[in-house]
């Protein structure tokens, strides 16, 4: 691989593009695959194959070649809400997987650069925030304010646009308070049984550190489980 | 839902590039039976033998930095290689899990 190529694929994944590398494994020649982008023509004899392995988001060797076929997805967009201390974990354990983190909270001294350095902050209320992102049943919400301004506009628009995981902070008492001002709000059991609340699996630990592992060991394993 | 992991791998190659080392590109692209790593894992060794990444569960990483040191000297841009399950008695390289793994070695030139 020339070196210009593989800056081309880091420049790319950080734009969040879905594409794919080929390779021939016979001559080392590799081209990078986008929807609707002319292949050369080693290539663009297993156009189709290649097209399969990038629409069912495949690694491999397509059949009887020696065509290599990697695909790169775009990362899940995390919405958390609440810039805490757990949310500082959080990020961290999420720089090794592949989640795009947004943070919101109105609340300006949690959500300083300095706490969270290059991660996109939006300091405003969730309603305000959302226009900014574009989410959909793809997307995730962690809420951990646990107060009721901040964390219910934002699980209203979490469960109104589908998102595949919800999760909200807070005891078992104030999980119930608030699946009750969901249900006034016009929610549905199933749409407000849907949140993981209190967040997280059951790990034991009461640390920051703990919870937010707890919280992201849930949302990996509700992301396979889609 | 699929969700790719990210290992950064291909970012810390373009960093030992920059510093001016030779870098070669492992990457797993075939697996029979139960083997640690999926297609797609990466690691990358540069001519001294630093390595970063892994295609395996430390199984056959010895065995991967000398063929990249070795496709680096002799100046080859890629070459393929399998590693099959290990005689459990014998210091052979090799996968103790009983799986297989074909690995592409590829230099950045």
């Amino acid at each position: 691989m020339k070196h210009s190529q593989l800056k081309e694929i880091i420049k790319k994944k950080a734009s969040k593009i879905e594409f794919a590398i080929v390779t021939n494994l016979e001559n080392g020649l590799s081209e990078i695959y986008e929807p609707n982008k002319l292949l050369s023509k080693d290539f663009d004899i297993h156009k189709n194959q290649i097209e399969n392995f990038f629409k069912l988001k495949k690694n491999g060797v397509i059949e009887n070649t020696e065509i290599f076929v990697e695909t790169y997805i775009r990362p899940i967009k995390v919405i958390i809400v609440g810039a805490v201390h757990i949310a500082q974990y959080l990020v961290d354990f999420a720089k090794s997987l592949n989640f795009e983190i947004s943070i919101i909270d109105p609340r300006g001294y949690f959500a300083s650069e300095q706490r969270f350095p290059d991660m996109k902050i939006i300091n405003k209320w969730p309603e305000e925030a959302f226009k900014e992102i574009e989410t959909n049943e793809n997307s995730a919400l962690i809420a951990l304010t646990h107060d009721p301004k901040i964390d219910d506009p934002a699980l209203q628009h979490a469960l109104n646009k589908k998102f595949y995981y919800i999760g909200a902070l807070g005891s078992k008492k104030t999980h119930e308070n608030r699946c009750q001002r969901l249900k006034e709000s016009g929610f549905d059991n199933e749409q407000i049984n849907s949140i993981h609340g209190p967040i997280g699996i059951k790990l034991g630990g009461r640390s920051a550190p703990e919870i937010a592992l707890s919280i992201i060991a849930q949302l990996v394993s509700e992301t396979y489980k889609k | 839902m699929k969700n790719s992991f990210d290992e950064k791998i291909l970012e810390e190659a373009n960093d030992w590039i920059e510093a001016n080392q030779k870098v070669v590109l492992a990457t797993v692209i075939q697996t029979w039976g139960s083997s640690p790593r999926q297609v797609g894992s990466r690691m990358i060794v540069n001519e001294k033998g630093d390595f970063s990444g892994s295609v395996s569960g430390g199984c056959v990483e010895s065995a991967v930095v000398r063929e990249c040191m070795g496709l680096i000297k002799d100046n080859k841009p890629c070459k393929k290689i399998e590693f099959k399950v290990s005689n459990e008695s014998a210091w052979e390289v090799g996968l103790a899990c009983g799986g297989e793994i074909s690995v592409y070695l590829e230099q950045i030139i």
